[in-house]
């Protein structure tokens, strides 16, 4: 029972992290959170799908399918996180500034349903192997319904945080949740890139784990905030800070596209 | 003459060809390909010897019905594999030393490291 909590909890913390700052964040942009259902109901039945097609799909491309799929669904994530800090930006510098509600909501269940499809087949594939095939439903379930229980508490939590603070904070805060989740993704699609030979080999760069080990509760906690590794390669480490430079100037270009707007307004 | 211009042209791009082709053709000769297998939720072998500073192709076979999800901290992988199937990973460089890893759908049985000399 404890590897189902185990197994379940560090699958959904990722994805609770993304969901929560998201629905803070599109609440501060004048959407109400009830996408998130939308999101979540498109999720389970692409982490079905994935689950139920993870055979062939793993076969395809040389064997290396399930690294292109999770790395091309980790890369188009972080995208559209770029693209909801170029409205939160706008919004920041100009509130009276209509975010294009269509393309926010767009934004926002895309990515919910991606990331809980990429997290969620893994938990399939156990909980129908391990619970309902080896007919040990109760154990499995129950295991599995206390990792989701405290994802959701500490995903309770963190929303709650982010919506204590005033609109412009809010916004400012779910930019950089979202500018480090972005980076910590596009790291991890370095990984799986790497793990099927796309990316050059490389020996790693530094190893902190006997400062903070990668398995410790910590090291589970930070990588799934800030995309922690405890030993990245180079291209990991690019990754990482590449989308971070990228995203900060698509985040520059929306404060200055609303700034000048603000300026022709006045004049 | 024209012709033999031609010929120039064709043996001059053939040559690049090759040379181009080349390194891709020595990458694939080189890299040692090693496996083990997964049978009632453990690794066989549990330790797996494998040449330092060289990348190696790591082939995993999951001889059991359950699916199992290769994982390791220190060697930076991650791969589901399904029941009764196998999956390729690529490993390394590797300074020499100890990597661990796991099955993440028995975290309990499922151990074994790779120790690359």
């Amino acid at each position: 029972m404890t590897d189902a909590v185990v197994i379940v909890l560090r699958e959904v913390l990722e994805a609770m992290l993304l969901i929560c700052m998201l629905m803070a964040s599109s609440r501060a942009m004048g959407v109400r959170a009830r996408w998130v259902v939308i999101g979540l109901v498109l999720g389970c039945l692409g982490a079905s799908l994935y689950g139920l097609n993870l055979e062939w799909i793993s076969m395809s491309f040389d064997g290396f399918g399930q690294e292109l799929v999770n790395s091309g669904l980790l890369i188009l994530i972080a995208l559209m996180l770029a693209a909801h800090n170029f409205l939160a930006v706008q919004r920041i510098v100009d509130n009276t500034i209509k975010t294009p509600l269509v393309i926010l909501l767009l934004i926002c269940i895309g990515t919910v349903s991606m990331a809980v499809s990429r997290e969620g087949a893994e938990i399939y594939l156990y909980l129908y192997a391990y619970g309902v095939l080896a007919d040990n439903m109760s154990a499995v379930f129950s295991g599995g319904a206390i990792g989701v229980g405290i994802g959701l508490s500490l995903g309770t939590f963190y929303y709650y945080a982010l919506s204590a603070l005033d609109q412009r904070q809010r916004l400012i805060s779910c930019c950089i949740l979202s500018l480090v989740l972005a980076a910590g993704m596009m790291a991890q699609a370095a990984l799986y890139l790497a793990q099927a030979d796309i990316l050059p080999s490389q020996f790693t760069l530094w190893d902190t784990s006997n400062i903070v080990a990668e398995s410790s509760l910590i090291g589970e906690l930070l990588h799934a905030a800030l995309g922690y590794e405890a030993s990245p390669t180079l291209s990991q480490a690019l990754m990482y800070s590449g989308s971070f430079v990228v995203s900060f100037a698509v985040m520059i270009l929306a404060w200055w596209l609303a700034k000048q707007r603000l300026l022709s307004r006045k004049a | 003459m024209r012709g033999n211009q031609a010929l120039q042209w064709k043996t001059f791009y053939s040559v690049w060809f090759a040379l181009l082709l080349l390194p891709m053709g020595q990458a694939i000769a080189q890299t040692p390909v090693f496996e083990i297998e997964i049978r009632e939720h453990l690794f066989f072998p549990a330790e797996l010897e494998i040449p330092a500073n060289q990348k190696i192709k790591l082939i995993i076979y999951n001889r059991d019905p359950t699916p199992e999800e290769f994982e390791s901290y220190e060697l930076n992988r991650e791969k589901v594999i399904v029941g009764n199937s196998q999956g390729v990973v690529f490993i390394g460089p590797l300074k020499p030393g100890e990597y661990p890893f796991f099955g993440e759908f028995n975290l309990k049985t499922a151990l074994g490291k790779i120790i690359a000399k």
